[in-house]
């Protein structure tokens, strides 16, 4: 073979490796929990689910006509901790105003959850709820706590926050919601995949 | 063994180990158990590269155990798959699909092993290669070599880190808890401010948009919601003066305005006045509280005429207060 030939081959060789890189760097280099929601402008999954304390249940549908605000926790991450007293006071200021929040255990023991919730507080306008299996949070396609979903008052998905959202956040993304927007997902920090991650 | 027959043994053992590589990456495990085909083609989403049937995770052991109840259910497993990749994206399967972007992958080892064995191929069958011949190459020959070679490295190390860089800009562009310091208020509601306010209510970076929210109850004339706000950021003069001279100002004419408070008004806009002498909207608002409130035409005349000696005085407040003035001197009461 001609040393032209052989510079051909060997730049063709290269060329291949340089696209399979890139085809690594940009797709395979990113976390997954980080690819955009299949789930924004989608209709929302459906859940009934109960109360932590089993004392009644809530379900998306009695929920229709409103925006929904939906936020997996758990006693066990930071992040969750972090943003609570916003979550709290974002839910007791947009009380009446056609704006549900519903706060989802995740991998966790409810009795676990009521008695974080006991420490770091409630909002009489939040429903804490229990997810046995997962079912819910796998619906939604939970990768890490703390993720937030917004539901339009049509029951479509319209946001995700991943990572820990304030309460400029969150108000902000309703009002979006109410001026008609689409928010879409935003990536506000990390989340925690298990207790001990 | 001929040089032939070495070719062509070192060519099918290449295939042989390709061909075993191959299978060994694309086939799924044997299993009879459709509960544990399925597990073993999904990622878990809280692991590292594990799939849902081999990861200890409570997680991966709750998306088995939906897996199996579907599967009891007699759902196919496509279907089964797709309700999961549904709410997680394609991410979540462990071969990446032999389509769109990702086909690439499946494509360009199989391409290399190609190009590779045609050139054994044709090395063995074109014997004389510069290597081979011992031809030595010239320095210019050498040069380019280099600078290719160069060229080649840059560019390979300027596209990862693009792409790397990418990757960063597009997390780092919806990125960041925001700051409350400095923000456009135009599109947030009421409620919103509420909420951060309440959340943030030992942090005096808030303030500012406490004010904000006072003002917007204020311009309404909603006192009632108002009041709290303005009491606050008054309480913290340290933290902005400017801020507690106009929550100052503000409570004083609410006090006033709402109540008929006439004393108090007083007492809020000397506090006021204490923090700046010069402030032309307590001064401006004093002398409004006294001569509507007091009747004491006189001192709120002088007051007024002392703003007007402000080389600085906004003319819209110079032409309201040339106006005062006159209405006073006139022995009008206040408008």
């Amino acid at each position: 073979m001609s040393g032209r030939v052989l510079r051909w081959v060997a730049l063709g060789v290269v060329s291949a490796a340089i696209v399979f890189a890139v085809v690594l760097a940009s797709r395979f280099g990113t976390d997954p929990g980080l690819v955009d929601s299949p789930l924004i402008g989608q209709p929302a999954p459906g859940f009934d689910l109960e109360y932590l304390d089993g004392s009644g249940s809530v379900s998306l549908d009695d929920l229709d006509g409103e925006i929904v605000v939906l936020n997996f926790f758990a006693s066990w991450c930071f992040e969750c901790r972090e943003e609570h007293a916003d979550l709290v006071a974002t839910s007791e200021s947009f009380a009446g105003e056609g704006v549900s929040f519903v706060q989802i255990g995740y991998q966790e023991d409810p009795q676990a959850s009521l008695a974080y919730l006991a420490e770091a507080g409630t909002s009489a306008a939040t429903s804490y709820l229990a997810d046995p299996g997962s079912r819910t949070a796998i619906a939604y396609g939970v990768f890490g706590i703390p993720e937030t979903f917004f539901i339009d008052p049509d029951g479509v998905v319209v946001g995700k926050i991943i990572g820990e959202a304030d309460a400029l956040i969150l108000g902000g993304t309703i009002d979006s919601i109410k001026r008609g927007e689409q928010p879409g997902q935003q990536i506000t920090g990390d989340t925690q995949q298990s207790p001990d991650a | 063994m001929s040089e032939r027959s070495r070719t062509v043994a070192t060519v099918a053992l290449i295939a042989a180990m390709a061909l075993a590589l191959f299978l060994l990456i694309s086939t799924d495990p044997v299993s009879v158990d459709r509960v544990e085909e399925i597990g073993a083609r999904i990622k878990c989403p809280v692991c590292q590269g594990e799939s849902i049937g081999n990861s200890p995770s409570p997680m991966a052991e709750d998306m088995m155990a939906l897996v199996t109840e579907r599967v009891a259910s007699g759902v196919p497993d496509e279907e089964i798959i797709d309700e999961l990749l549904s709410s997680y994206t394609g991410a979540l399967l462990l071969d990446p699909p032999t389509s769109g972007s990702t086909l690439v992958l499946w494509v360009t080892p199989l391409l290399a092993l190609g190009i590779g064995i045609g050139v054994i191929v044709w090395w063995k069958r074109h014997p004389g290669s510069p290597a081979e011949t011992g031809k030595e190459q010239t320095p210019r020959s050498r040069t380019r070599l280099l600078v290719g070679g160069l060229v080649l490295v840059s560019a390979f190390a300027g596209i990862v880190v693009v792409a790397a860089n990418s990757l960063q800009d597009r997390v780092a562009a919806n990125s960041g808890v925001a700051d409350l310091g400095d923000q456009d208020l135009s599109d947030v509601s009421n409620e919103t401010m509420e909420a951060v306010i309440a959340a943030n209510a030992d942090n005096p970076q808030v303030n500012g948009m406490r004010l904000a929210l006072a003002e917007r109850y204020f311009d309404l004339g909603d006192y009632r919601s108002a009041f709290p706000h303005y009491l606050v950021v008054a309480e913290d003069v340290a933290a902005s003066p400017n801020q507690a001279i106009t929550a100052l100002v503000r409570l004083g004419w609410m006090a006033f305005d709402g109540n008929g408070e006439v004393e108090t008004a007083t007492r809020l806009l000397d506090e006021a006045l204490a923090i700046d002498p010069r402030s032309d909207a307590a001064l401006y608002v004093k002398a409004r509280v006294i001569w509507c409130g007091s009747g004491e035409t006189e001192e709120a005349v002088a007051i007024f005429e002392a703003l007007l000696a402000d080389p600085e005085l906004p003319e819209e407040t110079r032409t309201q207060v040339e106006s005062d003035i006159a209405l006073a001197g006139d022995g009008e009461s206040c408008q």
